[in-house]
């Protein structure tokens, strides 16, 4: 059976809600019924064949084609199978997901992996602000799974986060790992200005040395023996991250935001 | 050319006239309650009232509408909002939405800023839809009055008024440690009343706020302000006499201290002593009537307080009930607030100081059926309510949204207006706080002259606005109309008692039939049609100007506002101060 793939006739103006066009949503729909399906379009309601090319028949296997911006919400709560966009994604992809997969060709919006719950979602461009965050007023953010991006991130990934992990080849913008309460975040390039703001558990590892907060404790350099198990549990991704000569096993160790707990780390490489 | 409007045959209550549900014509011309018109009078509109039941528009005395901590509320919990659209979506997918029908909420689903939860918008349609208008915010910093002033301007509908708060503010607290005069004193309210445009003063657990500063946690009335030197009691019957001084109609509006706490009752007891024999008011005295006996010590003082209330019938006092649910405690009492922030659920909070001033805190909280505590409380309210003697002296209210929203008042009133209502309700309740309190026992059913009065005539009283609250000849037509047999858009539960005679209370006052604000109908059916901008009300005491000299140096050196930007003057609130404001009359 072929995936089931949604081409986007023309870009619209104003924002598209994905939210109904995830696996097990439409498990067991045929495509008359997918078509009818209304989707949000700004203030009005529009059917999903108004706005996209409808092939395919695998429900569980979905593909976004020419993909942009501005459709929000793809792969909320996405609850087994896959979704593949081609092209950009907007706002909250991925948000509460709880298992399967979402590759992005491009780059995605604010808050991708908000609240996300498990499931691995892959990003090859870059992400906006907020990425693995909670909705404003929530406490806790992304709370497990893996996020993996393959180019740059914007301000406060990580914020709020509660379990999983993110994984950044590129660099992250400022307030990464910001009220964090645990998980890992990783980052191959650079790190903006106020690191790790008010965290209070989990790991921030890092190839090169950031600008830390004066709330930030120098603990010394370390040979960590889990960070070679960590680096093993990456050789299934398609990343830098599972490259033989990416693992490593010493660091130097500063503890923070002694504001808060105190009880987070940040591990860079030496 | 004049608009004569008559409502013929209703059932009407209006306390200030002994008329006790007698059926008899209203007439209303140019927005006003005018007398019979005569036998050849030509009417524009006439409306059937047979059956049903009229009184004034309803006077809330106590409700925290606009402000400061209002707005950081809303801040703090985006998820209500949130929460309100999602459903709202539900529904719209869950049948075609047509223009004019309902949502879940029992909210018409087209009417502006319908999504949005908990606006000014909402504020002024779900109180008109049950009758009331006017409304009073009982906590406005000085420092934050253009913020209320300009939200209360957005509520639609509602006639609005705000007490101005004094009493923790660095100045005043100055001028009682330099032995300042009480004359002094007076112009500097006085002004404060003016500056602010308040109708009337509010005392927060007077020098607490300035106490918490220097880490106290605990400041009651004999309790001196550290650095200042004056105690709480001082500083209360200082602005009291000067608002009797001034000849503000509205007695000074009191939050005692050690709001909450077991054994409190003693507290509000001492503070009514303090209060000279002149008029005082205090506010949500059910977080006052607590003991501190019985195994969990904590109990109820209900019948403690009302013993003193009677001794003192210079004070007046409103209830302040507690209703299940989820809501968010809002106030200028830090310390009160600051102990129970370990209680917040959801558990986020936020405590905060304003420059010179005073502080607060907003503390999110559920009120549970299975929790002791939450039990009493609720009980020790409806005691109050159901044990007092003077009802013209014992007002109506939730402290919004403190007790509970305002949106519970229709239940409230079924409450106090249905015994056995009350009894069902308590069978799901903590029966262990039941046992401690008398409320099994109270057969006591208000009648609707008594809603009458705690809603309108004696609230209207409380505030000197005495051209509303009753339905006599010059008042200004604020007229609810209620159906009893429910006329209204809410979603109607299951209920046992749907097949008696008595009237479900809850559904008559939630949507009344009709409301007509200043002669022009603004509900039909529960639902709003009119919504034009309301007035807010203000009192404008003599003083000597030459106070502000004081308070400019004061500015000066320790604000980092200007004067001239925190006075309420020249404000843009889309209309002329002329037509925004109106003042009411001194005693």
């Amino acid at each position: 059976m072929s995936a089931l793939t949604f081409t986007l006739k023309q870009p619209t103006d104003q924002r598209i809600d994905m939210s109904p066009l995830v696996c097990q949503k439409l498990q067991g729909m045929d495509v008359d019924a997918i078509s009818a399906i209304e989707l949000q379009n700004g203030k009005s309601r529009r059917r999903v064949d108004e706005l996209f090319y409808i092939t395919g028949m695998n429900t569980q296997e979905i593909i976004i084609a020419y993909s942009n911006n501005k459709l929000d919400f793809i792969g909320k709560e996405l609850d087994g199978g896959s979704i593949s966009v081609q092209g950009d994604a907007g706002a909250y992809l991925g948000m509460q997901m709880k298992s399967g997969t979402i590759n992005v060709s491009g780059d995605t919006g604010l808050y991708a992996a908000c609240e996300m719950k498990n499931g691995l979602l892959q990003i090859d461009g870059d992400a906006g602000d907020f990425l693995g965050g909670a909705l404003p007023g929530n406490k806790q953010g992304m709370k497990g799974g893996t996020v993996l991006v393959k180019g740059n991130v914007g301000q406060r990934a990580g914020d709020h986060m509660r379990r999983g992990q993110i994984l950044i080849e590129g660099n992250a913008g400022d307030y990464c790992g910001s009220r964090m309460l645990a998980g890992t975040i990783a980052v191959m390039g650079t790190t903006g200005r106020y690191l790790g703001y008010a965290m209070r558990r989990g790991t921030l590892l890092l190839w090169n040395q950031p600008q830390l907060s004066a709330t930030f404790n120098d603990c010394g350099s370390h040979t960590l023996a889990f960070l070679p198990i960590l680096f093993a549990s990456f050789k299934s991704l398609n990343s830098r991250f599972s490259d033989n000569n990416a693992a490593f096993n010493r660091v130097q160790r500063y503890g923070g935001d002694m504001a808060e707990t105190g009880r987070g780390e940040v591990l860079v490489r030496i | 050319m004049a608009l004569l409007i008559k409502l013929a045959g209703g059932h009407i209550y209006d306390p200030t006239q002994n008329r006790q549900g007698e059926p008899g014509d209203l007439f209303i011309r140019d927005g006003l309650i005018t007398s019979a018109p005569g036998t050849d009078a030509k009417f524009d509109q006439v409306y059937d009232l047979s059956g049903h039941i009229v009184m004034a528009g309803a006077v809330d005395i106590h409700t925290h509408i606009a402000g400061g901590n209002v707005n950081t509320a809303r801040l703090l919990l985006p998820e209500q909002h949130r929460n309100h659209v999602a459903r709202r979506l539900r529904t719209a997918l869950d049948r075609a939405t047509l223009p004019g029908s309902i949502d879940t909420d029992g909210e018409p689903v087209d009417h502006p800023f319908s999504n949005a939860k908990w606006s000014t918008t909402d504020t002024g349609y779900r109180y008109a839809r049950m009758g009331y208008t006017t409304v009073v915010e009982p906590a406005m910093l000085p420092i934050n009055a253009l913020d209320v002033h300009l939200q209360m301007a957005d509520i639609p509908i509602l006639d609005t008024a705000a007490l101005a708060i004094l009493g923790n503010d660095d100045l005043l607290l100055r001028l009682m440690r330099a032995k300042a005069s009480q004359s002094q004193i007076n112009d500097y309210v006085a002004w404060t009343l003016h500056a602010t445009r308040a109708l009337g003063l509010k005392v927060i657990n007077a020098g607490g706020a300035n106490a918490f500063k220097s880490n106290a946690r605990h400041f009651a009335l004999d309790d001196i302000v550290p650095d200042y030197g004056v105690s709480s009691r001082q500083i209360l019957q200082t602005l009291q006499t000067a608002v009797c001084q001034l000849g503000v109609p509205h007695p000074v509006h009191v939050h005692c201290n050690n709001l909450g706490i077991p054994g409190n009752v003693d507290t509000i007891v001492a503070t009514m002593e303090a209060a000279q024999g002149l008029p005082m008011h205090l506010a949500h005295v059910q977080f006052y009537a607590y003991g501190n006996e019985g195994a969990k010590g904590f109990s109820s003082a209900a019948a403690q307080l009302l013993e003193a209330f009677n001794r003192h019938p210079n004070i007046t006092m409103d209830v302040g009930q507690v209703l299940f649910g989820q809501t968010v405690t809002i106030s200028g009492d830090v310390i009160a607030q600051y102990s129970r922030h370990a209680d917040a659920s959801p558990g986020k909070w936020v405590m905060w100081d304003a420059e010179c001033e005073g502080s607060g805190g907003v503390v999110p909280y559920r009120y549970r059926e299975a929790s002791f505590v939450n039990t009493l409380q609720w009980a020790i309210g409806l005691e109050l309510f159901l044990l007092a003697e003077a009802p013209e002296r014992l007002f109506f209210t939730t402290d919004h949204p403190n007790g509970a929203p305002f949106t519970a008042y229709p239940e409230l009133i079924r409450l106090l207006m249905d015994a056995d209502y009350r009894q069902a309700y308590m069978a799901r309740l903590n029966q262990e706080a039941l046992a401690m309190t008398l409320l099994p026992n109270l057969k006591r059913e208000f009648t609707l002259t008594e809603i009458a009065t705690m809603t309108r005539s004696a609230a209207a009283n409380l505030l000197g606005l005495h051209d509303r609250g009753h339905l006599a000849p010059g008042a200004i037509a604020d007229i609810a109309v209620y159906d009893p047999q429910g006329c209204g858009v809410s979603i109607q539960m299951p209920d046992p008692f749907a097949n008696r005679a008595k009237p479900d209370y809850r559904a008559m006052f939630a949507d009344a039939a009709l409301v007509f604000k200043n002669g022009r109908l603004m509900v039909r059916d529960g639902e709003v049609i009119a919504r034009p901008a309301g007035h807010a009300q203000t009192i404008q005491p003599a003083l000597d100007q030459r106070i502000e000299r004081d308070i400019q140096n004061h500015f000066d050196r320790f604000y980092s506002l200007k004067l001239n930007n925190f006075k309420i003057e020249d404000v843009d609130i889309s209309r002329d101060d002329h037509q925004r404001f109106q003042r009411v009359g001194l005693l």
